[in-house]
């Protein structure tokens, strides 16, 4: 009797559950398998979308290129796919927005473990007639190139670029000594490390600090029709934030679950290196200073005014509910701080 | 004259056709069944609550799928005769030097390389020839940019898939004058295919624009070995969203109610991308690596399988 009335509980409580779900609107969000997306399994689990108000269903994709379609198509609501590609769509004609961000850093400079001498230090002279592998409008080439120019390095002059079509590539190159470096993203550096005895000469975010990578954005009819379902899937994010910052174990344990990744090689990005940061801001002077970057290495030859394209008031709403809601929170009072600086 | 597309089971894999969407029946089936075995499937878009959740029902479910599909491709493997898949198709071209592409193809086998049997189809016209593509007498074109372009803006569902040749005028002005240039270049041709070539063919449609890069090598090549001196055409497989957009608006052809991304929406660049892609798998080859240099490519920015990984 009593296991009946154990089952009858579950049964209505999963009814009562599903049924708050349907109510609520929905939103299909694309996302790429990196730690660094995590804040959106974290969200998942600890119920923050349905306690927001949003009923958040995930995608995962293998091919930035077809996320982005699939936003411009309309089978997505949000997508999380680099800042390249939808800068690229955005400059020829497609109406997105972006509305926050997911991930910032990551990009990482490899080498043979006997380059490493010659290619430490904090100077970013070091790379001066060097053959860098990578790969073309990555995340890592943009923001390596912005990087030289800021430290006064040509890069048509000074150093030479070999394009490949893929991480693994660069990797591979980069083991067989056919370049000097390569610039690759996580968790390939992890793993060149792990399989390959490759190491990491530099992490770019020591040169360049808090550039963004993939950035949160949406089609800017859906944006403008329902601002409010968007608030409040960044607010469930700013909460999933504070839960990475606080909760580091389970963290690592919901993220190891979610993308079947190595442990090791979570925890490893995640904590101990942090090679890159999860933020839902939406960056704004890092997206400008990307597609500045963008522009200056030719990869798209006319200028396009992309910052009508950045809407930073419905994060702004979301932290402001949160902070409104734990005013003396340290974490969320930072997040403040580093809106204000990035925005 | 018919172009007939025939993929057995058994069909050998060259080293240039492994990856992307360019896999014959055979390798898909295995493909699919290789996925179904994964407790992670990883073809996109993975639904990421369920693969979490699901658990042992999902694995178990896929096993009985996996099992499924090997089942049907050894029957397929052990009756290729009636395994066959038959698809006929045809690619229709301007009758000009722009056009050579098609015909270095087709001559040098590069089709039959990427699993196709094309037979060509000769216009004196991109009129008609569009027409035709239009009317699906034929299923690829190869006709004139500036008439393509005008057939789009016309609300013609085409989408152009690669670049081709484009007559070389070596005089000052057309250098200096940029009205002058795009008029040129609209008398190139480019390669567009209808709007009834569905989605789920876009392997096919890999291949094909695969076929038309290897003949640009070829081309490249006998240029370089050959003694004859001077260019009269300029050849790219690229199908270069930036220069048509230029040659676009230099024709006018920008209408004020149209959405910006008009143009963008029948320039398939991704398909060009994953071609170029896929045959950059094989030996490192100069003249690829320059298209690739050449090309701006959505990077994809993460491993196309973390849980393989």
């Amino acid at each position: 009797m009593k296991k009946r009335i154990i089952a009858l509980t579950l049964l209505l409580s999963l009814i009562a559950s599903s049924v708050i779900a349907a109510d609520l609107p929905k939103l299909r969000v694309g996302y790429v398998p990196e730690p660094a997306h995590g804040l959106y399994f974290l969200a998942k689990e600890k119920g923050y979308f349905k306690e927001e108000g949003v009923d958040v269903e995930l995608f995962q994709f293998g091919s930035a290129a077809e996320g982005v379609a699939a936003v411009k198509a309309g089978k997505l609501d949000v997508g999380t796919f680099g800042t390249t590609a939808p800068l690229l769509f955005i400059s020829k004609g497609s109406e997105f927005t972006f509305i926050g961000g997911m991930m910032v850093g990551g990009q990482a400079i490899i080498t043979r473990p006997e380059r490493l001498p010659e290619l430490s230090g904090k100077d970013l002279k070091v790379y001066k007639g060097k053959k860098i592998g990578l790969v073309k409008l990555s995340t890592g080439d943009v923001i390596f190139r912005g990087a030289l120019k800021k430290a006064g390095i040509d890069v048509k002059k000074d150093l030479s670029f070999v394009e490949f079509g893929s991480a693994a590539a660069v990797v591979e190159a980069v083991k067989k000594g056919a370049v000097d470096a390569g610039l690759v993203w996580p968790p390939h550096f992890s793993l060149a490390e792990k399989n390959h005895g490759l190491k990491v000469a530099h992490y770019i975010e020591e040169f360049y600090p808090d550039y963004t990578c993939c950035r949160i954005f949406a089609h800017t009819d859906k944006v403008n029709a329902d601002p409010d379902t968007y608030r409040k899937f960044l607010t469930a994010l700013i909460r999933a934030y504070k839960f990475y910052k606080t909760n580091q174990e389970e963290t690592v344990q919901i993220y190891t679950k979610s993308l079947k990744i190595d442990e090791d090689i979570v925890r490893n990005e995640t904590y101990v290196k942090k090679v890159a940061d999860s933020n839902p801001d939406p960056l704004r002077k890092g997206i400008l200073d990307f597609w500045q970057h963008i522009l200056a290495a030719g990869y798209v030859p006319q200028d396009y005014p992309v910052d009508k394209h950045i809407n930073t008031e419905i994060y702004k709403q979301a932290l402001d509910s949160v902070v409104k809601k734990n005013p003396k929170d340290k974490i969320y009072q930072e997040m403040l701080t580093f809106y204000k600086k990035n925005n | 004259m018919r172009l007939t597309i025939e993929v057995h089971a058994k069909m050998p894999i060259s080293p240039l056709t492994l990856g992307g969407g360019g896999l014959g029946w055979g390798e898909k089936l295995l493909h699919f069944a290789k996925s179904a075995a994964s407790p992670t499937p990883q073809s996109p878009p993975v639904k990421g609550g369920e693969a979490v959740n699901k658990g042992q029902t999902t694995h178990n479910n896929n096993i009985l799928l996996a099992i499924f599909f090997v089942s049907v491709l050894l029957s397929m493997v052990a009756t290729p005769s009636s395994a066959s898949t038959v698809r006929a198709l045809r690619l229709g071209y301007l009758d000009s030097p722009g056009s050579a592409l098609a015909r270095i193809a087709a001559q040098k086998g590069h089709f039959r390389e990427e699993g196709l049997q094309v037979e060509l189809v000769k216009y004196s016209d991109s009129g008609k020839g569009l027409e035709a593509l239009e009317t699906g007498v034929i299923d690829v074109g190869v006709f004139a940019v500036g008439d393509s372009l005008r057939a789009i803006a016309g609300g013609k569902n085409f989408r152009i898939i690669a670049g081709g040749g484009t007559p070389i005028k070596n005089t000052p002005l057309a250098e200096l004058d940029r009205e002058l240039q795009a008029e040129n270049e609209s008398r190139g041709v480019l390669v567009l295919i209808p709007p009834s070539w569905p989605n789920a063919e876009k392997g096919t449609i890999i291949q094909l624009t695969a076929a038309w890069i290897r003949a640009y090598r070829t081309h490249q090549q006998l240029v370089t070995s050959s003694s004859r001196p001077g260019k009269l055409v300029h050849f790219d497989p690229n199908p270069d969203y930036w220069r048509l957009e230029r040659i676009w608006h230099s024709l006018g052809l920008q209408d004020a109610a149209m959405k910006r991304d008009f143009l963008a929406n029948h320039v398939y660049e991704e398909i060009y991308c994953d071609a170029l892609d896929r045959l950059l798998l094989g030996h490192i080859d100069p003249i690829l690596q320059q298209l690739f240099s050449k090309a701006i490519c959505t990077p994809n920015c993460c491993p196309a399988s973390a849980a393989r990984l």
